[in-house]
């Protein structure tokens, strides 16, 4: 397994489970009031502290057990698999800014959009990561 | 995944060059262990440029080393 796909494989498990916790957390209760929008806040600091710690500690942990790798530059095929993870993102991620488009033409709270967009960036960062591991497994 | 049209000699290349490794393959092409591992899998199609490099690598013109499959037209 190389360098990049060990990444790629911390990168999966820690946006599951920190997403995956905030989603199961969140206090659906109060999304529609502007309390919600304070509540998002609060738990997008944990969040964002867990999935850049664990990606660093991770990158740390491969590049000192394998140094040569860690600093090997990306070839032709580790391009292709990036750029087509990165395209099939895409289509999520229009779905998901449609999906506000609608959100506000039914004027709903500031709370939806929020958690809308963070849904939205997640399943376009679950698509990208999970596709390049895919191909990385699987090859194309 | 759709199989290639082509198939490769690499492995039987590098176990006449002196039983070569993967990785000492990639590192001579400028590409990964993997990537190479892939090629001879034939789960990656590599570019013509990879595909000169390798066949160099074994002083070989680049037909001795992937063939094209007549079936697969």
């Amino acid at each position: 397994m190389s360098f990049n796909e060990k990444i790629h494989w911390a990168a999966f498990v820690a946006i599951v489970s920190a997403f995956g916790w905030y989603f199961l957390s969140y206090p659906w209760q109060i999304v529609g009031r502007r309390a919600g929008v304070a509540a998002a806040a609060d738990m997008l600091l944990p969040v964002t502290v867990i999935i850049i710690g664990a990606m660093s500690l991770t990158a740390a942990f491969f590049a000192i057990r394998a140094p040569k790798e860690a600093h090997l530059k990306d070839d032709e095929r580790e391009r292709t698999i990036h750029m087509r993870g990165t395209h099939l993102a895409y289509y999520p991620l229009v779905l998901g800014v449609w999906a506000n488009l609608f959100a506000i033409f039914y004027q709903l709270s500031a709370a939806v959009h929020l958690n809308l967009l963070i849904a939205t960036v997640v399943v376009a960062e679950l698509v990208r990561v999970g596709s390049q591991l895919y191909f990385y497994r699987r090859g194309y | 995944m759709a199989r290639l049209p082509f198939t490769n000699d690499i492995r039987t290349l590098r176990f006449l060059a002196g039983e070569m490794t993967q990785g000492d393959l990639g590192d001579q092409v400028g590409v990964t262990r993997q990537t190479i591992a892939a090629i001879e899998q034939g789960k990656y199609s590599p570019s013509l440029e990879v595909a000169f490099r390798i066949a160099r690598v074994f002083g070989k013109p680049l037909e001795t080393v992937f063939q094209w499959e007549d079936s697969k037209d």
